[in-house]
């Protein structure tokens, strides 16, 4: 089974749909540029924006990567290998597919799986994470023009308010609240996992990324070096997975 | 912004929404229509019962959790953004921090034109590394396979997502202590008491971000007031 999963007309099915995608991908970030070019933002800052881009995402997808290994013992090679370069998320793939191997009658491992088995899963997996682009392609036009509206609207009453002082409008303040909400809800999960399987790991790791970030921004702010700005984050996650390799022998 | 370059911008974003629509369309197809037209080289065709049987189980709880990042993320990602995250995935683990970053370091503002182009650069980007990284893995499977998978090197990549959530708490707690010390204390506590909620972290950003927000309103407003 597994040798027909990892065909060459499997490869190339998967690979063509990536390939639409980094088209996609490639169109969007020309057109992006160049508007903002027209618009007189400033060049340098979207170049910092795309190098900083860069470097944040190579160690996350050096982790999804590990995701496609994980699942291309059972799945093969091609299907992890589309299901993760696109539309798929590293915490949803495993477990969607493990349920979707359930519902067909097996297990999810190469020795049991079928033809049958195999596309069931694939559709099932693809059909319960469509949702957004589903309503990307119904509702995003209206939902982002009605929340443009309220930003314009907030940034008058803002301005108003504050007497054209330049008081940032609570649109961004809403913005990296909810980044914060975001990251707490984890931070927290870090803490329950000691209490609930004794895993101390994932609070530790955390920690020494917050701490390299610590030194990141004291260099920052007492160097007047912009440039780390962008490599911060990608610099604080080697460290705290570099740290991570030598806590986990305690 | 002038006249001109308000103009510009809304033909740009006009544009944008014709393009995202389409391109999420032949995406839903080729995703959809992908198992298939696997079926058809492997000689068999999805178990549609099966298949029914599978989504009313798993189906309904990642729609509710698809409308709920739906609502969320756009207004961080803006409307480029919106549509090339929504196909490319990995939005927690990657997408949105990468975005929010990216718009931090230019201090983009919500709402503007600026932020909608460094939203989709950010996006479109690290989109493409992915993708690069993925496909050069792939090609380089049979030599990289024992050097991720050593067990001295495992414990770093099973905290790939701590070291990012650490590395941005610091950079987002510090200056906003007090909108994010309820909601962290709260989301301990929370998991600390019921460890079964440990399976739905992703649900909790919800009342976790809920709360953020409300605290960083009622300090809004305070400052405004003054």
């Amino acid at each position: 089974m597994l040798t027909q999963l990892n065909s060459s007309a499997m490869y190339l099915i998967c690979g063509s749909i990536i390939a639409f995608v980094a088209v996609m991908c490639v169109v969007f970030m020309i057109r992006a540029y160049r508007a903002g070019v027209a618009l007189g933002m400033d060049t340098t800052k979207m170049k910092r924006t795309i190098t900083a881009s860069a470097t944040f995402a190579v160690l996350p997808s050096v982790g999804i990567l590990l995701g496609v290994i994980a699942l291309s013992g059972s799945l093969g090679t091609p299907i992890p290998w589309l299901r993760l370069s696109v539309i798929g998320a590293l915490h949803y793939e495993t477990q969607v597919a493990e349920a979707a191997a359930e519902q067909t009658g097996i297990t999810l491992s190469a020795s049991q799986m079928t033809p049958t088995a195999v596309v069931t899963i694939v559709l099932l997996m693809s059909v319960c994470i469509m949702w957004g682009m589903v309503l990307s392609v119904f509702f995003t036009k209206k939902y982002s023009r009605k929340l443009k509206g309220k930003a314009s609207q907030g940034e008058a009453e803002d301005t108003a308010e504050a007497g054209g002082k330049g008081i940032v409008g609570f649109g961004d303040v809403a913005m990296t609240a909810m980044f914060i909400g975001l990251v707490s809800a984890y931070i927290g999960s870090y803490f329950g996992q000691i209490k609930a399987s004794g895993n101390w790991l994932s609070l530790a790791v955390a920690a020494v990324g917050a701490l390299a970030m610590a030194v990141f921004i004291l260099i920052r702010e007492k160097k007047d070096q912009e440039w780390i700005d962008g490599f911060s984050i990608a610099g604080s996650m080697i460290i705290a997975m570099a740290a991570a390799v030598f806590l986990a022998k305690l | 912004m002038t006249e001109d370059r308000n103009a510009f911008f809304e033909q740009y974003d006009k544009k944008t929404h014709v393009l995202g629509r389409m391109t999420c369309l032949i995406c839903i197809v080729l995703f959809v229509g992908a198992p298939f037209v696997m079926g058809i080289v492997l000689g068999a065709m999805p178990d549609l019962g099966a298949f029914a049987r599978g989504f009313l189980a798993i189906g309904p709880v990642w729609l509710v959790s698809c409308v709920a990042e739906y609502l969320i993320y756009v207004p961080m990602l803006g409307s480029g953004g919106s549509y090339l995250a929504f196909v490319t995935g990995n939005l927690i683990n990657m997408k949105i921090p990468c975005a929010i970053n990216a718009r931090d370091i230019v201090g983009a503002k919500s709402g503007t034109a600026e932020n909608e182009i460094i939203s989709t650069l950010s996006i479109a980007t690290s989109s493409l590394v992915t993708i690069v990284v993925l496909a050069l893995g792939v090609l380089l499977l049979i030599p990289l396979q024992p050097i991720l998978q050593s067990p001295t090197l495992q414990p770093a990549f099973d905290n790939v997502v701590p070291a990012l959530f650490g590395a941005m708490a610091f950079k987002y707690y510090k200056g906003n202590l007090k909108v994010a010390a309820i909601p962290v204390l709260m989301m301990t506590l929370l998991f600390l008491f019921v460890p079964s909620m440990l399976g739905s972290v992703s649900f909790m950003i919800i009342p976790s971000g809920g709360i953020a927000i409300a605290i960083a309103y009622y300090f809004y407003k305070k400052a405004g007031a003054r």
